[in-house]
């Protein structure tokens, strides 16, 4: 079976790169940080050096493992879901399920495997580049060394391997589980853990209050609650996109023409395979909401505490933002490597549609009337993550309910998801129209 | 609707398609395949042709030039007095969706949608009103009144393929072109679209164009058109099913004869 997955892989390369992309940045940035722990675990590093490097991976290490589990994760959920039609046809030709599923799960550990090697090069590097970071803000000794050993390869292949094996492992199950009619069951299965990744959520923000005042990992809990209210809102998107589409669809039948009514029908009737595409989106909103307004208070704070003198201060600030700006940026690569496959997928649809009598043009305002209700629905339930961690560390950290930040720092965040949702699609979509519509529509995909 | 489609078939050209030597050549150099080869051929309005040919003789290539779906290597296609070359995409579909129904071999059925909705759906593209009771009317002939609201997946490939015939017809097109209609149909069902189709020659005075297998299919048309190898094979006016499997199991002879001598 292995000797199958692997000629699967060779066979189509190009729809391995969304995977592969996913599991190499995904094993970078866990590597690039958890190579700290290696760093301060070696011997004659002096012990405020240890501290901070163990400190920062924990904090971001930390929840960054943990977006990038999911991450990874919706991209392979993504990319198994896109084979229904392959898998349908090993099934038809007498591949038992068991077969099926060790094929793609085996695929899946190839990629993370692949990914991950690939990965070992830039993570040293990056490492190296974060340490002077720590070095230039004083955080670190000058005369620690970088080093990248056991924990940064183990977290590295475990995170990666359990994310994409897992998540192909349970999405062709359920494939499995349609095909054979318990959906249902599959439903309920789908908003207990939707329920449990909240509850998670709540919990971990709750937990903000517990920490002492002092405790310098304080953002730790704030942050893993965002990330966890975001992918429970994620798995629950299914029917939270009914809910924007309930509010959204009289208008739209109203003004919006045929683009419009494809973009209400496909949105309403294919929310389950959309959940896999707003989950990075979702992700991304909570998770630069979130730690950019946390991190700016968490400055703030510093700040006015007096501890440090100013020119420290200000590399401290560069350091905090450098971090965070890591996570965000591979939680705003992985939303545009998502976005792009799934819409790159369509390829087939775009050309039946053209056959049924839609003009380019009309393809082209169905995409992006789809972009909005997507745009929409992400930035309200990444907001509404991203706020809950916000509100919890600023209460803990000055009392007050709300930032001093102001509105900027989500305007932003909103504008490049905007952004990232349209162009992406649009582009990929006006590419994938250059094929003729008969042509397009013949593909088996 | 009636109304309007009948000023329309007062401004038509008693030739509602007009091939001349149209030739479609798919692959390149080493592999090319010649599937549409040096095709001529004018049907009159209010015509029923069937065209029949082995399988893999170039017939639902040479169906797709006709509609502009395939843009022919060389050659002239004319429909409704249009020439289709040279035309952007966008022309062609707006063109295609108010003149031509094409019922695709595959279906091609958008699976988002239901039953309904997809046979409405060109009417949606083109900006036209959605007449819900004459859609109905159109899928209760075919057999479907009961699936109004079911998707795609939902139905047996003998329905897939009556919504597709439905949403050919929903449009009042001046021409119809079918590619095996009746191919996923049981006797009772084939007979039933074998029937509209004849209606809408018959009573609406549209041209309709239909690839088949079956004999019996090809005997409800005016004439048939026979294909092989890209050819035109020649053509039998006032089919009947005896006829037309004589003439095909000769086609087959000569396919085979060519095959064997190489030629
Ligand atoms: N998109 C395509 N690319 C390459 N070859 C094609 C394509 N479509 C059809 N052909 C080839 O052209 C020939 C005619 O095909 P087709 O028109 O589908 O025949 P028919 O409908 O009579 O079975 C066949 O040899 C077929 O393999
Ligand atoms: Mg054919």
């Amino acid at each position: 079976m292995l000797q199958l997955a692997m000629r699967s892989v060779r066979q189509r390369p190009g729809r391995f790169f969304a995977t592969l992309l996913s599991a190499f940045l995904g094993a970078t940035v866990i590597m690039t940080f958890n190579s700290m722990l290696d760093t301060a675990g070696a011997s004659g590093v002096d012990p405020v050096s240890e501290e901070s490097l163990n400190s920062a991976a924990q904090v971001v290490g930390g929840y960054g493992t943990l977006l990038v589990f999911f991450a990874v994760a919706s991209t392979l959920t993504v990319n198994v879901r896109q084979r229904d039609a392959e898998i349908g046809l090993l099934h038809s030709v007498g591949a038992t399920p068991a077969q099926i599923k060790w094929m793609i799960t085996g695929e899946a550990v190839v990629v993370a495997l692949v990914g991950t090697l690939a990965a070992v090069g830039p993570a040293v590097l990056g490492g190296q580049v974060l340490l002077e970071q720590f070095k230039d803000s004083g955080q670190v000794a000058q005369d620690v060394d970088h080093v990248f050993g056991p924990v940064a390869l183990a977290t590295g292949i475990s995170i990666t391997l359990l994310a994409s094996a897992g998540a192909a492992f349970l999405a062709v199950r359920r494939a499995a589980k349609a095909r054979s009619g318990t959906r249902r069951r599959g439903v309920r299965v789908r908003v207990l853990a939707g329920c449990a990744a909240l509850a998670a959520g709540a919990s971990g923000v709750g937990a903000t209050f517990a920490m002492e005042k002092t405790e310098p990992m304080a953002m730790a809990p704030p942050a893993y609650g965002a990330i966890l209210l975001a992918v429970g809102l994620a798995i629950l998107s299914p029917a939270l996109l009914r809910l924007v589409l309930a509010v959204l669809e009289g208008p739209l039948a109203a003004f919006g023409g045929a683009g419009a009514y494809l973009a209400v029908r496909n949105v309403r009737r294919r929310a389950a395979e959309l959940s896999g595409t707003l989950m990075p989106l979702i992700l991304f909103v909570a998770l630069a909401t979130a730690t950019l307004y946390m991190q700016g208070v968490q400055n703030d704070a510093i700040k006015e505490s007096g501890l440090v003198r100013t020119v420290d201060d200000k590399n401290l600030e560069t350091l905090n933002f450098v971090i965070v700006g890591i996570i965000v940026a591979f939680a705003y690569i992985m939303l545009i490597n998502t976005l792009y496959a799934a819409t790159a997928y369509r390829r087939r649809e775009f050309g039946q549609e053209r056959l049924a009598g839609a003009t380019p043009a009309q393809v082209m305002r169905m995409i992006g009337w789809e972009g909005l209700l997507l745009t929409l629905a992400g930035v309200l339930y990444g907001s509404l993550a991203g706020l809950a961690g916000i509100v919890a560390f600023t209460r803990f950290r000055t009392g007050s309910s709300l930032p001093d930040q102001g509105l900027g720092l989500w305007l932003g965040t909103v504008a490049a998801a905007a952004a990232a949702t349209f162009l992406t699609s649009l582009l990929t979509a006006h590419r994938a129209l250059r094929v003729r519509a008969v042509t397009a529509a013949a593909v088996i995909a | 609707m009636a109304r309007r489609n009948d000023h329309e078939q007062t401004s038509t050209t008693a030739e509602a398609l007009r091939l001349e030597s149209v030739t479609k050549v798919y692959g390149t150099a080493g592999s090319a395949v010649t599937a549409v080869d040096h095709v001529s051929l004018s049907l009159p309005a209010g015509s029923f042709t069937a065209v029949m040919g082995p399988s893999g003789s170039g017939k639902s290539t040479l169906l797709k030039c006709a509609a502009g779906l395939e843009q022919p290597d060389s050659g002239v296609v004319v429909v409704d007095g249009t020439e289709m070359k040279g035309r952007s995409e966008a022309a062609l579909i707006k063109f295609r969706r108010r003149r031509i129904g094409f019922v695709f071999q595959d279906y091609n059925l958008l699976p988002t949608l239901t039953v309904t909705e997809n046979t409405t759906l060109p009417l949606k593209l083109a900006g036209r009103r959605i007449d819900r009771d004459r859609a109905r009317d159109i899928l209760t002939q075919v057999g479907l009144q009961d699936r109004l609201d079911h998707r795609p997946d939902e139905l047996s490939g003998g329905q897939r393929q009556r919504v597709a015939i439905a949403r050919a017809l929903v449009t009042e097109p001046g021409v119809v072109f079918a590619d095996e209609p009746t191919g996923a149909l049981d006797t009772r069902s084939a007979r039933d679209v074998l029937d509209l189709l004849r209606e809408a020659v018959h009573v609406h005075g549209r041209t309709v164009v239909m690839v088949t297998h079956d004999p019996v299919a090809a005997s409800y048309a005016d004439s048939v058109q026979f294909l092989a190898d890209g050819r035109l094979a020649g053509r039998l006016a006032d089919p009947t099913v005896d006829a037309v499997a004589q003439r095909l199991a000769h086609l087959g002879d000569a396919v085979a004869d060519q095959t064997a001598t190489g030629v």
